[in-house]
Protein backbone atom coordinates (compact mmCIF):
# COMPACT_ATOMS: atom_id res chain seq x y z
CA UNK A 1 0.00 0.00 0.00
CA UNK A 2 3.17 2.29 0.64
CA UNK A 3 3.16 1.88 -3.05
CA UNK A 4 0.14 2.89 -3.54
CA UNK A 5 0.44 6.34 -1.49
CA UNK A 6 3.40 7.08 -3.27
CA UNK A 7 2.06 7.14 -6.62
CA UNK A 8 -0.40 9.44 -5.55
CA UNK A 9 1.54 11.68 -4.10
CA UNK A 10 3.38 11.59 -7.41
CA UNK A 11 0.26 12.31 -8.95
CA UNK A 12 -0.98 15.02 -6.87
CA UNK A 13 2.77 16.44 -7.34
CA UNK A 14 1.87 16.12 -11.09
CA UNK A 15 -0.94 17.87 -11.44
CA UNK A 16 0.19 20.81 -8.90
CA UNK A 17 3.03 20.92 -11.60
CA UNK A 18 0.79 21.27 -14.44
CA UNK A 19 -1.82 23.35 -12.97
CA UNK A 20 -0.13 25.44 -10.71
CA UNK A 21 0.05 28.43 -13.91
CA UNK A 22 -3.40 28.51 -14.97
CA UNK A 23 -4.74 28.43 -11.49
CA UNK A 24 -2.28 31.42 -10.80
CA UNK A 25 -3.97 33.08 -13.57
CA UNK A 26 -7.38 32.37 -12.65
CA UNK A 27 -6.75 33.54 -9.07
CA UNK A 28 -5.06 36.75 -10.38
CA UNK A 29 -8.75 37.40 -12.24
CA UNK A 30 -10.76 36.36 -9.22
CA UNK A 31 -8.24 38.40 -6.52
CA UNK A 32 -6.56 40.73 -8.91
CA UNK A 33 -3.17 40.89 -6.58
CA UNK A 34 -0.25 38.75 -7.17
CA UNK A 35 -0.09 37.53 -3.71
CA UNK A 36 -3.64 37.12 -2.70
CA UNK A 37 -3.09 34.51 -6.41
CA UNK A 38 -0.76 33.16 -4.41
CA UNK A 39 -2.08 32.45 -1.60
CA UNK A 40 -5.35 31.47 -3.08
CA UNK A 41 -4.04 28.96 -5.10
CA UNK A 42 -1.36 27.56 -2.49
CA UNK A 43 -4.59 27.05 0.04
CA UNK A 44 -6.99 25.64 -2.78
CA UNK A 45 -4.33 23.05 -3.37
CA UNK A 46 -3.20 22.49 0.40
CA UNK A 47 -7.31 21.29 0.47
CA UNK A 48 -7.00 19.35 -2.66
CA UNK A 49 -4.26 17.45 -1.40
CA UNK A 50 -6.20 16.36 1.60
CA UNK A 51 -8.89 15.29 -0.49
CA UNK A 52 -6.54 13.91 -3.20
CA UNK A 53 -7.39 10.61 -3.09
CA UNK A 54 -11.04 10.99 -3.94
CA UNK A 55 -10.37 13.89 -6.03
CA UNK A 56 -7.51 12.15 -8.23
CA UNK A 57 -10.08 9.46 -8.86
CA UNK A 58 -12.45 11.28 -10.00
CA UNK A 59 -13.31 11.47 -13.05
CA UNK A 60 -12.56 15.24 -13.70
CA UNK A 61 -9.89 17.25 -11.20
CA UNK A 62 -10.17 20.18 -12.31
CA UNK A 63 -14.06 20.45 -11.50
CA UNK A 64 -13.24 19.94 -7.81
CA UNK A 65 -10.30 21.98 -7.68
CA UNK A 66 -12.66 25.14 -9.38
CA UNK A 67 -15.02 24.47 -6.71
CA UNK A 68 -12.61 24.62 -4.04
CA UNK A 69 -10.62 27.89 -5.01
CA UNK A 70 -14.04 29.80 -5.70
CA UNK A 71 -15.17 28.72 -2.32
CA UNK A 72 -12.00 29.87 -0.72
CA UNK A 73 -12.20 32.66 -2.64
CA UNK A 74 -15.51 33.74 -1.54
CA UNK A 75 -15.17 32.73 2.06
CA UNK A 76 -11.70 35.29 1.85
CA UNK A 77 -14.27 37.98 0.17
CA UNK A 78 -16.32 37.48 3.01
CA UNK A 79 -13.86 37.97 5.78
CA UNK A 80 -12.47 41.07 4.18
CA UNK A 81 -14.83 42.40 2.17
CA UNK A 82 -13.87 45.67 0.58
CA UNK A 83 -10.18 45.59 2.12
CA UNK A 84 -9.51 42.33 -0.29
CA UNK A 85 -10.96 43.62 -3.71
CA UNK A 86 -10.38 47.49 -3.34
CA UNK A 87 -7.75 48.66 -5.87
CA UNK A 88 -3.91 48.76 -4.43
CA UNK A 89 -4.28 52.94 -4.70
CA UNK A 90 -6.62 55.18 -3.36
CA UNK A 91 -8.17 56.24 -6.50
CA UNK A 92 -11.93 54.72 -6.94
CA UNK A 93 -13.12 53.41 -10.11
CA UNK A 94 -16.35 55.88 -9.77
CA UNK A 95 -13.13 58.75 -10.03
CA UNK A 96 -11.70 57.33 -12.32
CA UNK A 97 -14.64 56.73 -15.11
CA UNK A 98 -15.51 60.55 -14.29
CA UNK A 99 -11.76 61.03 -15.09
CA UNK A 100 -11.85 60.16 -18.81
CA UNK A 101 -9.46 62.43 -19.85
CA UNK A 102 -6.82 60.80 -18.02
CA UNK A 103 -4.64 59.23 -20.69
CA UNK A 104 -2.15 57.99 -17.50
CA UNK A 105 -4.79 55.84 -15.95
CA UNK A 106 -5.93 54.51 -19.53
CA UNK A 107 -2.65 53.55 -20.70
CA UNK A 108 -2.82 50.74 -18.70
CA UNK A 109 -5.84 48.68 -19.36
CA UNK A 110 -4.36 45.63 -17.62
CA UNK A 111 -5.08 47.87 -14.37
CA UNK A 112 -8.18 48.85 -15.71
CA UNK A 113 -9.97 46.02 -16.02
CA UNK A 114 -8.53 44.33 -12.97
CA UNK A 115 -10.01 47.91 -11.41
CA UNK A 116 -13.07 47.23 -13.21
CA UNK A 117 -13.72 43.52 -12.06
CA UNK A 118 -12.46 44.15 -8.66
CA UNK A 119 -15.25 46.18 -8.37
CA UNK A 120 -18.27 43.43 -9.36
CA UNK A 121 -19.64 41.81 -6.63
CA UNK A 122 -17.59 38.06 -5.94
CA UNK A 123 -20.50 35.99 -7.27
CA UNK A 124 -20.37 38.31 -10.67
CA UNK A 125 -16.52 38.78 -10.66
CA UNK A 126 -16.27 34.82 -11.03
CA UNK A 127 -19.10 34.05 -12.82
CA UNK A 128 -17.44 36.30 -15.54
CA UNK A 129 -14.03 35.02 -15.26
CA UNK A 130 -14.67 31.23 -15.39
CA UNK A 131 -17.22 31.89 -18.08
CA UNK A 132 -14.82 34.03 -20.32
CA UNK A 133 -11.56 33.04 -19.25
CA UNK A 134 -11.72 29.35 -17.96
CA UNK A 135 -14.08 28.89 -21.17
CA UNK A 136 -16.42 27.17 -19.10
CA UNK A 137 -19.70 25.98 -19.86
CA UNK A 138 -22.59 27.78 -18.00
CA UNK A 139 -23.27 23.95 -16.86
CA UNK A 140 -19.32 23.76 -14.98
CA UNK A 141 -19.71 27.20 -13.71
CA UNK A 142 -22.58 26.27 -11.90
CA UNK A 143 -20.87 23.52 -10.78
CA UNK A 144 -17.74 25.63 -9.67
CA UNK A 145 -20.53 27.89 -8.19
CA UNK A 146 -22.29 25.76 -6.43
CA UNK A 147 -25.03 27.35 -7.87
CA UNK A 148 -27.78 27.00 -10.64
CA UNK A 149 -27.34 27.31 -14.32
CA UNK A 150 -30.15 29.73 -14.18
CA UNK A 151 -27.90 31.97 -11.19
CA UNK A 152 -25.41 31.74 -13.58
CA UNK A 153 -26.73 33.36 -16.37
CA UNK A 154 -27.99 35.84 -14.47
CA UNK A 155 -24.41 36.90 -12.57
CA UNK A 156 -22.90 36.47 -15.99
CA UNK A 157 -24.91 38.85 -17.43
CA UNK A 158 -24.82 41.38 -14.98
CA UNK A 159 -20.78 41.28 -14.78
CA UNK A 160 -20.70 41.96 -18.38
CA UNK A 161 -23.70 44.40 -18.26
CA UNK A 162 -21.12 46.26 -15.71
CA UNK A 163 -18.32 46.23 -17.73
CA UNK A 164 -19.66 47.51 -20.09
CA UNK A 165 -21.04 50.38 -18.45
CA UNK A 166 -17.50 51.30 -17.01
CA UNK A 167 -16.06 53.92 -20.20
CA UNK A 168 -12.81 53.66 -19.31
CA UNK A 169 -12.81 49.84 -20.01
CA UNK A 170 -14.65 50.10 -23.12
CA UNK A 171 -12.08 52.76 -24.79
CA UNK A 172 -9.45 50.59 -24.04
CA UNK A 173 -10.62 47.98 -26.42
CA UNK A 174 -11.86 50.94 -28.95
CA UNK A 175 -8.21 52.23 -28.55
CA UNK A 176 -6.84 48.71 -29.06
CA UNK A 177 -5.58 49.09 -26.20
CA UNK A 178 -5.48 45.08 -26.13
CA UNK A 179 -2.02 43.85 -27.29
CA UNK B 1 -26.85 51.48 -18.32
CA UNK B 2 -26.55 54.67 -19.27
CA UNK B 3 -23.27 54.33 -21.25
CA UNK B 4 -23.08 55.15 -24.58
CA UNK B 5 -23.07 51.74 -26.42
CA UNK B 6 -22.02 53.06 -29.97
CA UNK B 7 -18.68 54.24 -28.47
CA UNK B 8 -17.72 51.98 -25.69
CA UNK B 9 -19.47 48.71 -26.63
CA UNK B 10 -17.80 45.53 -26.14
CA UNK B 11 -18.04 42.08 -27.17
CA UNK B 12 -18.14 38.98 -24.67
CA UNK B 13 -14.38 38.15 -27.09
CA UNK B 14 -13.27 41.51 -25.89
CA UNK B 15 -13.96 40.73 -22.29
CA UNK B 16 -12.35 37.28 -22.59
CA UNK B 17 -9.28 39.08 -24.33
CA UNK B 18 -9.21 41.41 -21.74
CA UNK B 19 -9.50 38.92 -19.02
CA UNK B 20 -6.73 36.76 -21.10
CA UNK B 21 -4.58 39.57 -21.29
CA UNK B 22 -4.79 41.03 -17.68
CA UNK B 23 -3.96 37.60 -16.53
CA UNK B 24 -0.39 37.74 -17.98
CA UNK B 25 0.20 40.40 -16.18
CA UNK B 26 0.77 37.56 -12.98
CA UNK B 27 4.31 36.52 -11.91
CA UNK B 28 3.46 32.48 -12.49
CA UNK B 29 6.71 31.47 -10.80
CA UNK B 30 7.60 27.67 -9.74
CA UNK B 31 4.60 25.59 -8.63
CA UNK B 32 5.48 25.37 -4.35
CA UNK B 33 4.89 21.58 -4.78
CA UNK B 34 6.63 20.65 -1.01
CA UNK B 35 5.35 23.95 0.64
CA UNK B 36 1.14 22.57 -0.49
CA UNK B 37 2.06 19.54 0.53
CA UNK B 38 3.34 20.81 3.64
CA UNK B 39 0.18 22.57 4.16
CA UNK B 40 -1.87 20.32 3.26
CA UNK B 41 -0.32 17.83 5.77
CA UNK B 42 -0.96 20.67 8.56
CA UNK B 43 -4.44 21.66 7.36
CA UNK B 44 -5.16 17.81 7.93
CA UNK B 45 -3.33 18.01 10.85
CA UNK B 46 -4.98 21.29 12.06
CA UNK B 47 -8.29 19.40 10.92
CA UNK B 48 -7.63 16.58 13.60
CA UNK B 49 -5.38 17.30 16.12
CA UNK B 50 -6.63 19.09 18.79
CA UNK B 51 -4.62 22.04 20.10
CA UNK B 52 -5.82 25.02 22.72
CA UNK B 53 -6.96 26.67 19.66
CA UNK B 54 -9.74 24.47 18.65
CA UNK B 55 -10.05 22.62 21.55
CA UNK B 56 -13.95 21.63 21.88
CA UNK B 57 -15.93 22.59 24.97
CA UNK B 58 -18.85 20.14 25.28
CA UNK B 59 -21.10 22.77 26.39
CA UNK B 60 -23.03 22.01 29.00
CA UNK B 61 -22.11 18.38 29.60
CA UNK B 62 -18.46 17.34 31.07
CA UNK B 63 -17.18 14.62 29.71
CA UNK B 64 -18.70 12.22 32.76
CA UNK B 65 -22.14 13.11 31.71
CA UNK B 66 -21.72 13.23 27.91
CA UNK B 67 -19.35 9.88 27.72
CA UNK B 68 -20.85 6.82 26.07
CA UNK B 69 -23.93 5.45 27.78
CA UNK B 70 -23.89 2.15 26.06
CA UNK B 71 -25.37 1.27 22.81
CA UNK B 72 -27.04 -2.16 23.42
CA UNK B 73 -26.53 -4.71 20.58
CA UNK B 74 -24.37 -2.28 18.43
CA UNK B 75 -22.17 -3.84 15.85
CA UNK B 76 -19.31 -1.77 14.83
CA UNK B 77 -19.00 -3.32 11.58
CA UNK B 78 -22.96 -1.53 10.12
CA UNK B 79 -22.55 1.05 7.75
CA UNK B 80 -24.08 4.19 7.83
CA UNK B 81 -27.52 4.50 6.37
CA UNK B 82 -27.00 5.64 2.73
CA UNK B 83 -29.12 8.92 2.07
CA UNK B 84 -30.96 7.95 -0.48
CA UNK B 85 -32.49 4.68 1.65
CA UNK B 86 -36.07 4.71 2.82
CA UNK B 87 -35.31 5.42 6.72
CA UNK B 88 -36.03 8.66 8.57
CA UNK B 89 -33.73 11.11 9.90
CA UNK B 90 -34.21 9.20 12.93
CA UNK B 91 -32.82 6.14 11.61
CA UNK B 92 -30.34 7.75 9.96
CA UNK B 93 -28.58 9.32 12.86
CA UNK B 94 -29.04 12.14 11.71
CA UNK B 95 -30.10 14.07 14.77
CA UNK B 96 -29.00 11.40 17.35
CA UNK B 97 -25.32 10.02 16.02
CA UNK B 98 -24.49 6.62 16.45
CA UNK B 99 -21.65 6.35 19.30
CA UNK B 100 -19.27 4.00 19.74
CA UNK B 101 -16.59 4.10 22.93
CA UNK B 102 -13.02 3.09 21.51
CA UNK B 103 -11.35 3.07 24.96
CA UNK B 104 -11.22 3.57 28.32
CA UNK B 105 -8.55 3.94 31.22
CA UNK B 106 -7.56 5.52 34.35
CA UNK B 107 -4.77 8.08 34.97
CA UNK B 108 -4.00 10.02 37.67
CA UNK B 109 -7.04 8.64 39.43
CA UNK B 110 -8.93 10.22 37.07
CA UNK B 111 -11.03 8.10 33.99
CA UNK B 112 -10.34 9.13 30.51
CA UNK B 113 -12.79 8.06 27.64
CA UNK B 114 -12.59 8.16 23.92
CA UNK B 115 -15.45 7.55 21.35
CA UNK B 116 -16.57 8.51 18.23
CA UNK B 117 -19.70 10.08 16.83
CA UNK B 118 -21.00 9.53 13.40
CA UNK B 119 -23.84 11.71 12.12
CA UNK B 120 -26.16 10.92 9.39
CA UNK B 121 -26.04 12.57 6.37
CA UNK B 122 -29.07 15.18 6.23
CA UNK B 123 -31.22 15.02 3.30
CA UNK B 124 -32.13 18.71 3.00
CA UNK B 125 -31.77 22.00 4.49
CA UNK B 126 -34.19 21.24 7.33
CA UNK B 127 -32.96 17.84 8.32
CA UNK B 128 -29.30 19.99 7.70
CA UNK B 129 -30.33 22.36 10.48
CA UNK B 130 -31.91 20.30 12.99
CA UNK B 131 -28.19 18.38 12.78
CA UNK B 132 -26.28 21.58 13.12
CA UNK B 133 -28.37 22.85 16.07
CA UNK B 134 -27.91 19.18 17.60
CA UNK B 135 -24.29 19.13 17.07
CA UNK B 136 -23.91 22.95 18.05
CA UNK B 137 -25.86 22.12 21.68
CA UNK B 138 -23.39 19.45 21.93
CA UNK B 139 -20.63 22.27 21.56
CA UNK B 140 -19.64 20.58 18.07
CA UNK B 141 -18.69 22.98 14.99
CA UNK B 142 -18.70 20.54 11.75
CA UNK B 143 -16.34 21.26 9.22
CA UNK B 144 -18.72 23.44 7.01
CA UNK B 145 -19.38 27.25 7.11
CA UNK B 146 -23.17 26.92 7.60
CA UNK B 147 -25.90 24.11 8.01
CA UNK B 148 -26.84 23.91 4.67
CA UNK B 149 -23.35 22.76 3.73
CA UNK B 150 -24.27 19.80 6.07
CA UNK B 151 -26.44 18.23 3.33
CA UNK B 152 -25.93 14.96 1.76
CA UNK B 153 -22.45 14.67 4.17
CA UNK B 154 -21.57 12.04 7.12
CA UNK B 155 -20.12 13.78 9.55
CA UNK B 156 -18.06 12.08 12.50
CA UNK B 157 -15.86 12.96 15.30
CA UNK B 158 -13.57 11.80 17.97
CA UNK B 159 -13.84 12.89 21.29
CA UNK B 160 -11.69 12.47 24.58
CA UNK B 161 -12.82 12.91 28.00
CA UNK B 162 -10.73 13.30 31.32
CA UNK B 163 -12.45 13.40 34.28
CA UNK B 164 -14.96 16.16 34.86
CA UNK B 165 -12.63 18.15 32.73
CA UNK B 166 -14.47 19.58 29.11
CA UNK B 167 -13.59 17.05 26.84
CA UNK B 168 -11.98 17.54 23.36
CA UNK B 169 -11.98 16.78 20.00
CA UNK B 170 -9.44 14.45 18.22
CA UNK B 171 -10.63 13.96 14.96
CA UNK B 172 -13.22 15.34 12.79
CA UNK B 173 -15.06 15.84 9.61
CA UNK B 174 -17.75 15.99 7.14
CA UNK B 175 -17.99 14.42 3.82
CA UNK B 176 -20.13 12.77 1.22
CA UNK B 177 -18.40 9.88 1.38
CA UNK B 178 -15.91 8.77 3.80
CA UNK B 179 -12.97 7.37 1.95
CA UNK B 180 -12.08 3.51 2.37
CA UNK B 181 -8.51 3.33 4.02
CA UNK B 182 -6.69 0.16 2.78
CA UNK B 183 -3.16 -1.41 3.62
CA UNK B 184 -1.10 0.15 5.71
CA UNK B 185 -2.86 3.41 5.33
CA UNK B 186 -3.02 5.04 8.41
CA UNK B 187 -4.86 8.64 9.83
CA UNK B 188 -4.58 9.47 13.01
CA UNK B 189 -3.86 12.34 15.49
CA UNK B 190 -1.87 12.80 19.00
CA UNK B 191 -3.46 14.97 21.85
CA UNK B 192 -2.95 15.07 25.57
CA UNK B 193 -3.91 12.44 27.27
CA UNK B 194 -5.05 14.67 30.65
CA UNK B 195 -5.94 18.35 30.20
CA UNK B 196 -4.95 20.73 27.06
CA UNK B 197 -2.10 21.52 26.76
CA UNK B 198 -0.75 22.59 22.78
CA UNK B 199 3.03 21.82 23.60
CA UNK B 200 2.39 18.07 24.77
CA UNK B 201 3.11 16.00 25.88
CA UNK B 202 1.04 13.70 23.58
CA UNK B 203 0.45 10.47 24.96
CA UNK B 204 -3.31 9.63 23.33
CA UNK B 205 -2.74 8.16 19.96
CA UNK B 206 -6.23 8.41 17.97
CA UNK B 207 -6.91 7.33 13.85
CA UNK B 208 -8.12 4.73 12.45
CA UNK B 209 -6.86 2.55 9.79
CA UNK B 210 -7.63 -0.49 6.81
CA UNK B 211 -10.23 -2.99 8.02
CA UNK B 212 -7.62 -5.35 7.20
CA UNK B 213 -4.88 -3.98 9.87
CA UNK B 214 -4.36 -6.37 12.76
CA UNK B 215 -1.51 -4.23 14.56
CA UNK B 216 -1.00 -1.04 15.00
CA UNK B 217 2.35 -0.24 16.63
CA UNK B 218 3.10 3.54 18.20
CA UNK B 219 6.86 4.12 18.72
CA UNK B 220 7.29 6.29 21.29
CA UNK B 221 10.02 9.30 22.06
CA UNK B 222 11.95 7.38 24.77
CA UNK B 223 12.23 4.78 22.08
CA UNK B 224 9.25 1.97 23.64
CA UNK B 225 6.52 1.26 21.62
CA UNK B 226 3.10 -0.17 22.22
CA UNK B 227 1.01 -2.33 19.79
CA UNK B 228 -2.82 -2.03 19.45
CA UNK B 229 -4.48 -4.88 18.08
CA UNK B 230 -8.36 -5.57 17.09
CA UNK B 231 -10.93 -5.88 20.04
CA UNK B 232 -14.21 -6.62 19.81
CA UNK B 233 -17.32 -4.18 18.60
CA UNK B 234 -18.72 -4.80 22.12
CA UNK B 235 -18.55 -1.43 23.34
CA UNK B 236 -17.83 -0.82 27.57
CA UNK B 237 -16.61 -4.38 27.77
CA UNK B 238 -12.93 -3.97 28.50
CA UNK B 239 -10.65 -1.47 30.31
CA UNK B 240 -7.87 -1.92 27.63
CA UNK B 241 -6.25 1.73 26.63
CA UNK B 242 -4.40 0.61 22.79
CA UNK B 243 -6.50 -1.40 20.76
CA UNK B 244 -8.23 -1.29 17.13
CA UNK B 245 -12.03 -1.47 17.01
CA UNK B 246 -14.65 -0.79 14.12
CA UNK B 247 -17.34 2.10 15.08
CA UNK B 248 -20.88 2.11 14.43
CA UNK B 249 -21.73 3.91 11.13
CA UNK B 250 -18.27 4.63 9.75
CA UNK B 251 -17.35 2.35 6.73
CA UNK B 252 -13.80 4.10 5.55
CA UNK B 253 -11.75 1.46 8.61
CA UNK B 254 -11.42 0.94 12.20
CA UNK B 255 -10.45 3.47 14.74
CA UNK B 256 -7.47 2.64 16.64
CA UNK B 257 -6.36 3.90 19.83
CA UNK B 258 -2.66 4.27 21.33
CA UNK B 259 -1.98 5.13 25.21
CA UNK B 260 2.21 6.48 25.93
CA UNK B 261 3.71 5.53 29.28
CA UNK B 262 3.72 8.82 31.11
CA UNK B 263 7.16 10.92 30.43
CA UNK B 264 6.70 10.17 26.80
CA UNK B 265 4.74 10.66 23.61
CA UNK B 266 4.30 9.97 20.25
CA UNK B 267 7.18 9.88 17.54
CA UNK B 268 5.40 7.62 14.97
CA UNK B 269 2.61 5.62 14.28
CA UNK B 270 2.56 2.67 11.50
CA UNK B 271 0.15 -0.04 10.93
CA UNK B 272 2.64 -3.38 11.13
CA UNK B 273 0.33 -6.02 10.36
Amino acid sequence: MGDGKQTRNEEFQSFVVGRWPRLMRTAFLLTGEQHAAEDLVQSTLEQVFVAWRRVGAADDPEAYVRRVMINGHARRHRRKLREFLAPKDDSGLVREVADTGDRIAQADDRSTLLKALAQLPPRQRAAVVLRYWEDLTETQVAEAMGCSVGTVKSNTAKGIAKLRAIPALAETVTHGGRK
Amino acid sequence: MSVNRENHDMTQTDIGLLLADAADEVEIGIAPVQAVIRGGRRRRARRWAVAAATTLVLAGSTGATLAFAGLPGEHGDREAPMASGPASAEQRHVYDPQQTELARGTEHGKEWRVWVQVWGAPRDAREAGRQFDAMRQMGLRPAVDKAAGLVGKTSYFSVRSYGDDPSVVVMFDTVERIDRLSGTDLQAAAVNLEGIDPKGPFRLVVGHVAKSAREVTCRWKDGRSTAARPEGPIPAAHDSSSLIRPVAGYPGGNWFVCVAPEGTALKEAKVTK
